[in-house]
């Protein structure tokens, strides 16, 4: 393909090819303190690709291709080209990654222990675990969280987060400016602008953690918490992992063990800040 | 609900040795029409099929028995103007429909348009977000 | 009347693990999983003792454990209709 770019986030390698330079430059700048993958050694591939021949110059139109695709699935407009990618990685993760257990979750960790924060989108999974980013806590991970089904560890995933609508204004009041990508506008989820991890993910990309909380958190009610029996909590985690019946009996273990050892919370919260607390106030109890 | 104890019985019908349960506990049969099974799917039912054959639960299995309000959100159940869930989840090419305006076969109309924007509310990780993602972008 | 008779795995092909209240089974042969209520769990034990029908079930339970209601006989049919839907238990 006409430009490349590889890129290693957390564990896993990626090749993204592209027939037009801006998806790729983007990209790059975003990804630009990121280490490169040793040995130029690439897990998956992403293509973005013109629909048609002549659509790479006549309303240009990305269609994501890969390792892994959807077939039939529509193209975005090449100034989407940004998600175009990020969508193509995600599809690479939730299709072929068989060495990790996939958890649709956000994760951040503090003293050597991780929260896991799963639930609907709009939830505001993404924006908590960026904000701890930026409060102490390492960030791990904004969409996805890596179980190792043989150690029980979680491993970062510290892509760009990607950021919507009001989660934008509440990160551009704690983050600099040089940290964010462009501006998205028009998209199926609506605005939305990528932000770069802190030094801090990014550096320690490599450093699995071990989970301490599983956390469901909703946004937008008065505050509440309550525990969540295992049963349910297996039963939101299956749904919140793509891979979980690719990987069988593994994990089944994983997931097991995942649930028998570590605290489940529903927390729903006003605010930003409410929940922020929140999550201290458990860590403090979970270190005592 | 389980009342039950979960020791190991067997060699019962050969009228072999069992040990009694030191005391009898009610095990609850359930109705004849209830479920009592629910087998774990992949997150992803179209990961080799045609999107066109891809499947969104409307709403996605967090919704936890929730409704559908007019603008897509979800609301607890019997809401005033909300939708209930659908019983089954709807193939791509239903959603299509419901997204242009016209109610697929076994939508009531009333509510296809708090279907519609359900879907259209849809982001990253919900059941079905692949395959709305592929339904939604104007070529 | 005999309804049919259904068999279970042995008891080494599901992996069972109790979540307060439901259990998580692990069906190895279909590599699938599935969350069960009562009296599914209790239903696959008692299959374990050779090939039985509804009727021949409710006897193999009844000697362990009281129910409640007058629909025993068709809820045992329906649970095992749906055992066997999940592929946890087949017609013998």
């Amino acid at each position: 393909m006409r430009h490349r770019l590889d890129l290693q986030i957390g564990p896993v390698a990626f090749r993204l090819g592209s027939a037009w330079c801006e998806p790729l430059d983007v990209l790059a700048r975003l990804y630009e303190p990121y280490p490169a993958p040793r040995d130029r050694i690439c897990d998956f591939t992403v293509r973005l690709e013109p629909e048609k021949p002549w659509r790479r110059f006549v309303r240009p139109s990305v269609a994501i291709k890969g390792d892994y695709v959807l077939p039939d699935a529509a193209p975005m407009a090449l100034a989407h080209g940004l998600l175009a990618a990020e969508m193509g990685m995600n599809l690479q993760m939730a299709l072929g990654q068989k060495r990790y257990l996939l958890l649709h979750a956000s994760s951040a960790e503090k003293d050597g222990r991780a929260i896991l924060m799963t639930g609907e989108s709009g939830a505001g999974k993404s924006t908590l675990a960026a904000l701890l980013g930026e409060r102490g806590w390492r960030l791990m991970g904004d969409e996805f969280a890596l179980l190792d089904v043989a150690s029980g560890k979680l491993l970062p995933f510290p892509r760009a987060v990607s950021l919507k609508n009001g989660a934008i204004k509440v990160m551009e009041a704690e983050v600099a400016p040089e940290r964010f990508g462009p501006r998205l506008e028009g998209t199926p989820k609506g605005v939305i602008r990528h932000m770069q991890p802190n030094r801090e993910a990014i550096g320690r990309m490599a450093e699995s953690a071990r989970p301490a909380l599983i956390l469901f958190p909703r946004f937008g009610q008065a505050p509440a918490i309550r525990a969540v029996g295992a049963a349910e909590v297996f039963m939101r985690l299956t749904q919140a992992s793509t891979n979980y019946v690719n990987l069988g009996r593994r994990g089944f273990d994983a997931l097991n063990r995942l649930i028998a050892g570590v605290p489940a919370l529903a927390i729903d919260y006003p605010d930003t800040d409410t929940a922020i607390g929140l999550v201290e106030d458990f860590r403090q109890e979970l270190a005592a | 609900m389980s009342g039950t104890d979960r020791e190991e019985v067997g060699g019962e019908a050969a009228g072999g040795r069992t040990f009694v349960p030191s005391r009898r506990t009610v095990l609850v049969l359930g109705a004849a029409a209830a479920s009592t099974v629910i087998t774990v799917r992949p997150a992803l039912a179209q990961t080799a099929g045609s999107v066109l054959n891809c499947e969104i639960p409307v709403p996605g299995p967090h919704a936890g028995g929730n409704y559908i309000a007019p603008d897509g959100n979800l609301v607890p159940p019997g809401t005033q103007g909300a939708a209930p869930p659908l019983a089954r989840p709807l193939r791509g090419e239903e959603a299509k429909q419901l997204l242009r305006g016209s109610t697929p076969p076994g939508v009531n109309p009333q509510s296809s348009q708090a279907y519609a924007n359900y879907i259209r509310r849809l982001q990253s990780g919900m059941s079905g977000f692949t395959c709305y993602a592929s339904l939604q972008m104007p070529r | 009347m005999a309804g049919p008779r259904y068999i279970a795995d042995p008891e080494d092909s599901v992996s069972t693990v109790a979540l307060d209240g439901l259990s998580v089974l692990f069906h190895a042969p279909s590599g699938m999983t599935h969350i069960v209520a009562a009296p599914a769990p209790e239903i696959l034990a008692m299959l374990r003792a050779g090939p039985a029908d509804a009727a021949e079930l409710l006897r193999r339970l009844q000697a362990h454990y009281d129910f409640e209601g007058d629909e025993a006989a068709e809820a045992i049919q329906a649970r095992l209709e749906e055992l066997e839907a999940a592929g946890l238990v087949q017609r013998a």
